[in-house]
């Protein structure tokens, strides 16, 4: 019994020495002076003695007590006063741990607000190959065999039937080959021309387009679509114009402007994007009675709306991809 | 294309009408103007001047000291030219003047001592010719203080017109006269062609013949003898400057002359230079080259059209004329052309040559057959005004293929239901009728309408519905506001690839977009690449077959501008053809691939870490976290060790026996190749393949009600024994109560041996049915530990 007196006495002290944390101290309590602790078990122990031991002993243990609590009263004042002051040491100004951010390219994220706007305006998003049919992308399209835009100089031919799309409208062909009105789609995509690469021009770029082909579609309604999406695009107070144009696959053709006012400059009339109404031949050409259907187009330019939106000035940027400027989206 | 505002009013009346008001009105209607210069407020502050003394100037041999009376006051002035004199009458630049020739603004100055108020300008300086030999001398009854603008003709307006190619009509100052005139609801004024003619036939004189009459339907000519060539008088000089044209001689300016008014091209041959005085129209055939008017040796096709007299090509047919026949100081004796040649023969040859001229513009886009007398007419009158001459009487008209009138049925109610708004139809009516349109017939429900011939562009109704909105006016059609929809379900095409970026954003990763067309070397090397017929130039040649070079190069670029540490992805198109030739959709492949990487540092050396190196191990955490989002389904990785040209290691990701994709770290050739010289790690899918994994309808799992109970433990085992083999063993060994194995710690020491490591485990057990007792969950974990001792020889540490 002394034995086991002195040892449960020196470990205490020992294991107490090293200490730190409330939490080690709340163990060695529950270890030593807890309710089934060894402390306990030594007055459990001291019952069992025989009658003229006791004395001796009980007061030893009292006296190891007395002497453990004080101990550990005095350890944990001490660690928690500890505790306490480590806390009002917190850096707050220390920079937080790094994480790579990570973003969709900027194109990208322009082409899903575009979308986002439409989808909201009850448009399907609809996608088609890159390297499609003479036929799908001009033929089809109303383009005379003769148009300029058939010629080698601005479009890139794999081979007299095959190309790269220059606009996303094969799609619109596909779509209506596929599915009977009401058709009611946007097509954004990657469409390619034969341009030289420089500030201004790259060989590719973004496009959204498109269509809405159903019975009593209305120019009207194709002006009220548009107003709508500029609105929610550019903000509600826009001043707009539609003015008449030319394209092989509308008729009327017109493209939308909108006042453009850069702080500090002169401000000017802005085109954001060609439609009109779908011509009779384009239906008819995917099987569609002109006489029963009709329908709009529509289609705009990613890369321009972006380099406006963020003044960027230089459309090799995008494609270029330094982080510097990927991290800046 | 240029107008002048000036000219054009001598085929409209705009009285009433704000210049400001036709500009935004036309652009609507479609004829867009790109740039308004109106003349006279370049000459602010330029007043016609008298000067009333001139005096040496004190200081300087070549200068003058003038005094010049601006109407009001007279201003000192320093001249340097030499033929300043005392009373000519000059163009004044004021103090606040802006020099067009320079923009330079003139101030006060002090000249060699002398102060000096403003500058006596020469035509150079006024940007109205190239002559510079002294100050310009005006007329001697021009009044002081007048503005010079007024003065000397310079208060014109001169705007630029952006003509889209259906609209050739609209290329002359008559044919955009036409569309105000429907605008605005008043007439054409088309001038009078009155002249006096002689009794001796044009075609007395000279004949034409058309070979090819296809190429050529139409061909006037009309002579003119005894003509004196000369310099233009100033009314045709300022007519042809003030849109840019440099005047050449008499003749010739008359010819640029009608052209911009009417917009019919012409050219005038010396009658005496053509052989048998006869033109054929024909194609070059045989002949190789000719030599144009600007003195330049042509190569031609045997397709190019050309127009030659009995022995010799004279000209190239709507291109140019040739240098043989044109008209010099000494020609007596004129044929006028006035033809129509086929738009898109006249294209290809202008293309052929890179040669276009104002005329060649024209004729491609389609001129007007019909109005080739009317013009030939009024050139033979213009000269005769210009150079003198007996104008023969009557035309050689060679028509071999005559235009028939186009009729278009229009039915009212048709305008309505494309408009979505209707148009009375009176006022549809007179737009048709003031663009030149004729009513054959006409009722309640419908017209019939002759369609001008120099209208190419209209031949259906919905052409005329286009015509009328136009000139009716876009903005007066109401903007529907509430705006119809489909009720059908909807659906987007781009929404797996939406999602499959924002997991990637998620994980840190950058998105990037590369160019598809690479060089035929690059994309060769990793498919079998399709090329492009016309490249911009040889790094372009050909479809991409892989992201990995665009990839590369960006990694590349990046590294050259110190950013090292790259986490990057692209989604795109790659295109392999199957077959020599692509004769249909079959003969090629299009793939929507995948391609990320990870490179650098994945922590930099921060305050709370040392800096960290992106390894095989973050490239697969991210890939699994990045699967996670695709499919719960357990992927199968098949290692393969040896290098290829791709990856120096690399691990093939199965599902159900079908390749999704691949992982691993770049060859060190190839991307040395790049000037990179650090690690690379990419995995690389096919977008469409991992879209089409059938996604399992989430279910709710209860959530666990009884506790987890963990224990550690670790094995000290061969260095080659894979973390796989001992896991699959503890999972064989045990009970379904172990759930989870997850290792946290792995080492080498000496202390545990050569060729051994320690794999350290966390066990978790768990019954979803009730708590678990210490006894099973000892059980089984003792019996784990005899199997993975058996089985690998290993040792229980601790």
């Amino acid at each position: 019994m002394e034995q086991r007196i002195i040892e449960i006495g020196e470990s205490f002290t020992k294991e107490l020495d090293i200490v730190k944390t409330s939490k080690d101290l709340e163990n060695i309590r529950i270890k030593f002076l807890g309710r089934n602790g060894l402390l306990s078990q030594l007055f459990e122990d001291f019952k069992s003695l025989p009658k003229e031991e006791k004395p001796k002993f009980g007061q030893t243990l009292n006296i190891l007590k007395n002497t453990l609590q004080n101990k550990f009263d005095e350890k944990f004042n001490e660690v928690s006063e500890g505790e306490k002051s480590e806390k009002s040491f917190i850096d707050f100004t220390l920079p937080g741990k790094n994480k790579s951010k990570g973003s969709k390219h900027i194109l990208i994220q322009t082409l899903d607000e575009i979308k986002n706007i439409f989808k909201g305006l009850g448009f399907s998003v609809a996608t088609g190959p890159e390297l499609e049919s003479d036929y799908n992308n001009f033929e089809a399209l109303n383009f005379p065999a003769d148009h300029p835009a058939r010629d080698m100089q601005d479009t890139f031919f794999v081979n007299p039937d095959f190309l790269l799309r220059t606009h996303t409208s094969p799609v619109q062909i596909r779509t209506m080959q596929k599915y009977a009105p009401p058709i009611r789609i946007i097509i954004p995509g990657k469409v390619y021309r034969n341009e030289a690469v420089s500030m201004k021009s790259y060989c590719l770029f973004h496009q959204v387009e498109g269509l809405y082909v159903d019975k009593d579609v209305t120019f009207a309604e194709l002006k009220g679509t548009l107003v709508s999406f500029a609105k929610q695009l550019y903000g509600n107070d826009i001043q707009y114009r539609f003015r008449a144009s030319f394209f092989p696959f509308t008729e009327p053709s017109a493209e939308m402007d909108i006042w453009w006012q850069p702080a500090g400059k002169e401000g000017r009339w802005l085109e954001i994007l060609g439609c009109g109404m779908v011509d009779p031949n384009v239906l008819r050409n995917v099987g569609i009675d002109p006489e029963v259907y009709s329908g709009y187009a529509f289609g705009m330019g990613v890369e321009r709306m972006a380099m406006r939106k963020y003044g960027i000035n230089d459309i090799r940027n995008y494609f270029d991809n330094d982080k510097r400027f990927l991290e800046q989206f | 294309m240029k107008i002048s505002f000036n000219w054009l009013k001598e085929y409209i009346d705009l009285s009433g009408i704000e210049i400001q008001e036709v500009i935004d009105k036309i652009t609507l209607a479609g004829l867009e103007i790109e740039e308004v210069i109106d003349q006279s407020k370049m000459f602010d502050n330029f007043v016609i001047g008298h000067i009333k003394e001139v005096k040496k100037h004190p200081n300087a041999d070549k200068l003058h000291l003038c005094i010049v009376s601006d109407g009001v006051n007279d201003l000192k002035i320093v001249c340097g030219a030499p033929n300043v004199a005392e009373n000519q009458k000059v163009v004044v630049a004021k103090i606040g003047a802006v020099i067009p020739e320079n923009n330079f603004e003139i101030s006060k100055a002090k000249i060699r001592g002398e102060e000096s108020f403003g500058m006596l300008c020469s035509e150079r300086e006024l940007n109205i010719s190239p002559n510079h030999d002294g100050i310009l001398v005006l007329d001697n009854s021009l009044e002081a203080g007048t503005t010079a603008a007024e003065a000397i003709g310079l208060n014109d307006v001169i705007i630029e017109v952006a003509i889209t190619p259906n609209r050739q009509d609209a290329l002359s100052h008559i044919g955009f006269a036409r569309d105000l005139a429907a605008i605005f609801n008043r007439p054409v004024k088309y001038p009078s062609l009155d002249m006096k003619e002689i009794e001796e036939e044009s075609s007395s004189l000279a004949s034409v013949e058309i070979l090819d009459p296809d190429l050529c339907p139409r061909y006037v000519g009309k002579v003119i003898k005894n003509v004196i060539i000369k310099e233009s008088p100033e009314w045709l000089k300022t007519r042809l400057k003030s849109i840019g044209l440099r005047p050449i001689n008499n003749v010739v300016d008359v010819t640029n002359f009608v052209m911009h008014e009417v917009g019919q091209p012409l050219h005038a041959f010396d009658l005496d230079y053509l052989s048998g005085n006869k033109i054929i129209v024909k194609k070059a055939g045989d002949d190789k080259t000719f030599t144009t008017l600007d003195s330049k040796k042509r190569e031609l096709q045997s397709t190019d059209l050309m127009i030659c007299d009995s022995q010799k090509a004279v000209a190239i047919a709507g291109v140019m004329g040739g240098e043989n026949s044109e008209v010099t100081l000494k020609t007596k004796s004129i044929l006028i052309e006035s033809a129509f040649f086929n738009p898109s023969s006249i294209r290809k040859t202008a293309k052929k040559l890179g040669l276009q001229t104002d005329a060649s513009y024209r004729f491609e886009r389609g001129t007007d057959p019909d109005i080739t007398v009317w013009a030939a007419k009024r050139t033979a009158q213009l000269i005769q005004m210009t150079a003198g001459g007996d104008i023969c009487k009557g035309e050689i008209d060679a028509y071999p293929i005559k235009f028939e009138l186009k009729k278009v049925e229009l039915r009212f109610d048709r305008i309505s239901r494309i408009l979505g708004y209707e148009i009375p139809s009176e006022k549809v009516v007179e737009i048709l009728i003031n663009l030149g349109f004729g009513i054959v017939s006409k009722n309640e429900l419908s017209a019939t309408l002759t369609i001008p011939i120099r209208r190419h562009d209209i031949e259906r109704e919905i052409d005329l519905i286009e015509e009328i909105a136009r000139i009716y006016g876009y903005e007066k059609i109401p903007d529907i506001e509430r705006v119809k929809v489909t009720l059908e379900a909807k659906f987007d095409e781009t929404e797996f690839e939406n999602s499959v970026r924002e997991t990637l954003n998620g994980l840190g990763f950058y998105e990037i977009i590369t160019n598809s067309l690479l060089s035929e070397s690059v994309a060769g090397r990793f498919g079998n690449s399709i090329g492009v017929l016309n490249p911009q130039n040889m790094d372009m040649s050909n479809l991409r077959t892989s992201l990995l070079p665009g990839m590369l190069t960006t990694i590349s670029r990046n590294i050259k501008v110190k950013e090292n540490n790259l986490q990057l992805f692209e989604i795109g198109k790659v295109f392999n053809k199957n077959s020599d030739v692509i004769k249909s959709f079959d003969d090629f492949s299009e793939d929507s691939m995948l391609l990320g990487i990870i490179t650098g540092k994945s922590i930099d050396t921060e305050w709370y870490s040392k800096d960290s190196f992106f390894d095989f191990y973050d490239l697969k955490g991210y890939v699994y976290q990045f699967l996670k989002s695709i499919t719960d389904k357990d992927i199968e990785h098949i290692y393969i060790s040896e290098s290829n040209q791709l990856f120096e290691y690399s691990v093939k990701l199965e599902l159900d026996g079908e390749e999704l994709g691949v992982i691993g770290k770049l060859n060190d050739e190839l991307i040395a190749g790049y000037d990179i010289e650090q690690s690379v790690f990419a995995f690389s899918f096919n977008l469409e393949k991992l879209s089409i994994i059938p996604v399992e309808e989430k279910k709710f799992k209860e959530l666990l009600k009884y506790p987890k109970v963990y224990r550690d433990l670790a094995f000290v085992i061969d260095n080659n024994i894979t973390h796989n083999e001992v896991s699959e063993t503890i999972k064989s060994g045990s009970s379904k109560l172990l759930h989870n194995i997850k290792l946290f710690d792995i080492f080498q020491s000496e202390s545990l041996g050569e060729g051994k490591k320690s794999l350290a485990f966390q066990l978790e057990y768990y019954d979803e049915t009730r708590t678990l007792t210490e006894e099973e969950v000892e059980k089984d974990f003792k019996n784990i530990i005899k199997s993975v001792e058996k089985k690998f020889n290993a040792k229980l540490r601790g």
